[in-house]
């Protein structure tokens, strides 16, 4: 009986059993400020530092306003959104981001699905011994990715692809300078050998939660490898694989920043300027908080709509 | 089981592909550290050659030119002090949500996950307007909320459930024994709810410790960089350091890859809750 824990209209229905001591309105009350107290700390927190600052950044977007130059912000109407939607700089960000996030997306959805059918595969012999010490290394080596910061890996990936002294142009005899020549494509390998752990061990743990009478069943119709597989695993896991790149397509989109940063600072020219960097370099290379702001509404907009969609995904997934 | 033939050369194949996948995966943390024990000639003239003296001038030029000294203090106080914050504001409310539905706490639940979703870059902009009216520029703390109150949204997400798993017998048994509800979610909730509190102050460590955005737009001074913009900053003179500049890399990468790796359970089960 959860009565005393849930809600006043069930510590109601309970008046007359265990130890009575306070009157229905009382529970109720007490339920009300203690469920506050207890969420007021996050809420109050979150919201000095979260709604109030996007609060203020949709009237900063109406304001020309550039801190290091000058301390006054003057109205400055409609032109910051104006240029926003005449800017070639920020449609071309857009587009670059867009790209980015399909790409990205599908080849850590393709490697991860990959790596974690077979991972799979191989965890459910496990009874073996030699299976499960292979696992357990396998597991240590596909979670480097994810346990290295992304600054590392984009510097580690910077050294590799050095059109001089990496050792990717030495064994292919060549000097091409990756970065700089194929700037969007160095940054999504980069990118997604950074997520592919995410969306492996998700996957894997999809895949092992499936009953294995199922796949003795499929065995014994005598399926092959790739209809059981196709059959029974890509089926029973859609759920999860759809929650899932939903969510990293979400934060590719609005997170994509340490790599490019690091690796190409967005160019050549604007080849790799993602959305977020856009936001920023407006801000603290160009010093146009006004701008910025406009472009931040913007994506906060865009977040707000992929995290409903997101929410809703997730709802229908999980149905 | 018995095995055909065929079943084994299949199985050889499998284990063959997954473990050239592992180390494919592994090859740019391993290029990093081994280019971090070369010295300049051989980095520059020998790209594919393995070290040849394991030397560690590259991780002494750290502390004598680059602040790392510094720079490791800073990341380990930012770090701390998001775990502090996220994990105690986070916890009380993802339980607060858990067990007390208050008036408009599902509405106020929504609301905080959605901010899951926003641009870091596009919060960056007005907060540091507030945090320069607060005069908390160059200093730790204004990195410390601005990664924290990114964070908070996570660890509600991954507690509640958490929370909501939890048997209520035994917090309604302390309720009756006289515990207040704080008493009742500190003494009881608490101990019982450990690994996932672990999993998220594993995973918030980490998020101070790997965070680049706050350091590079709210501090210049080497004083109060993180090791994160120590490192970028090791980019920008007129000639790169390379052989520093992977060392610097592993160093920032050694801390994280150990508390992975000692608590890969928790780790990848906060993956598996936080999505």
């Amino acid at each position: 009986m959860d009565g005393a824990l849930t809600s006043g209209q069930k510590a109601r229905g309970s008046r007359g059993r265990g130890p009575a001591l306070t009157t229905p309105a009382d529970w109720n009350r007490r339920i009300q400020l203690t469920g506050l107290g207890l969420t007021l700390p996050a809420l109050a927190f979150a919201f000095a530092f979260m709604v109030y600052p996007v609060a203020s950044l949709v009237l900063l977007s109406f304001q020309d306003y550039s801190p290091l130059r000058s301390t006054t912000a003057t109205n400055a109407g409609l032109s910051n959104y104006a240029w926003v939607a005449g800017s070639d700089l920020v449609h071309k960000s857009i587009w670059v981001t867009l790209v980015f996030t399909v790409v990205s997306v599908g080849i850590e959805m393709a490697v991860g699905l990959a790596l974690a059918t077979l991972l799979a595969k191989l965890v459910v012999e496990s009874r073996r011994l030699f299976s499960l010490a292979l696992s357990r290394v396998l597991n240590s080596f596909f979670i480097l990715p994810f346990a290295t910061p992304a600054i590392a890996g984009a510097l580690a990936w910077k050294m590799l692809l050095h059109p001089q002294f990496g050792p990717v142009d030495a064994i292919l005899h060549g000097d091409i300078a990756w970065f700089a020549q194929y700037p969007l494509a160095s940054v999504i390998v980069a990118d997604a050998w950074k997520t592919i752990p995410f969306v492996l061990f998700l996957v894997f743990a999809a895949i092992l939660s499936i009953e294995p009478d199922m796949y003795e069943a499929a065995r014994l119709d005598g399926a092959n490898a790739w209809q059981e597989f196709r059959y029974l695993t890509l089926p029973m896991i859609l759920p999860v694989l759809a929650v899932t790149a939903a969510f990293r397509a979400v934060d590719a989109f609005t997170k994509i920043f340490d790599i490019v940063f690091v690796t190409t600072g967005g160019g050549p020219g604007t080849d790799t300027q993602v959305f977020p960097l856009l936001i920023w370099r407006t801000a603290f290379d160009y010093l146009h908080f006004g701008q910025a702001a406009a472009l931040a509404v913007v994506a906060v907009l865009i977040s707000a709509v992929l995290g409903a969609s997101l929410l809703a995904v997730r709802r229908t997934a999980s149905t | 089981m018995v095995l055909s033939t065929a079943g084994r050369i299949t199985r050889a194949g499998r284990n063959a592909v997954l473990a050239a996948a592992a180390a494919a995966i592994a090859i740019p943390v391993v290029w990093m550290a081994l280019a971090s024990l070369k010295n300049e000639t051989d980095l520059f003239s020998n790209p594919t050659s393995l070290p040849r003296a394991f030397e560690l001038a590259n991780y002494t030029s750290l502390f004598t030119q680059f602040h790392f000294a510094v720079a490791t203090w800073n990341s380990i106080v930012i770090s701390l002090g998001v775990v502090v914050i996220s994990v105690t504001l986070g916890g009380l409310a993802a339980y607060g949500f858990s067990r007390y539905d208050f008036r408009g706490s599902r509405v106020l639940l929504a609301g905080l996950l959605i901010t899951r979703m926003i641009t870091p870059a596009a919060l960056v902009v007005p907060l540091y307007l507030i945090m320069s009216a607060l005069g908390l520029l160059n200093n730790v703390f204004s990195i410390i909320i601005g990664v924290a109150v990114l964070n908070l949204p996570f660890v509600v997400w991954v507690l509640k459930p958490f929370f909501d798993a939890l048997p209520r017998e035994i917090e309604e048994a302390g309720m009756l024994d006289g515990l207040t509800p704080f008493g009742v979610f500190w003494r009881i909730a608490v101990p019982l709810a450990g690994p996932g509190l672990l999993s998220v102050a594993l995973l918030s460590f980490i998020a101070g410790w790997t965070d680049l955005l706050f350091p590079i737009s709210f501090s210049s001074t080497p004083d109060a960089m993180p090791l994160t913009s120590a490192l970028l900053q090791m980019q920008t003179g007129y000639k790169i350091y390379w052989g520093a500049l992977m060392a610097g890399g592993v160093y920032l990468t050694v801390p994280t890859l150990i508390l992975s790796f000692a608590l890969q359970k928790y780790l990848v089960r906060g993956m598996r809750l936080g999505y």
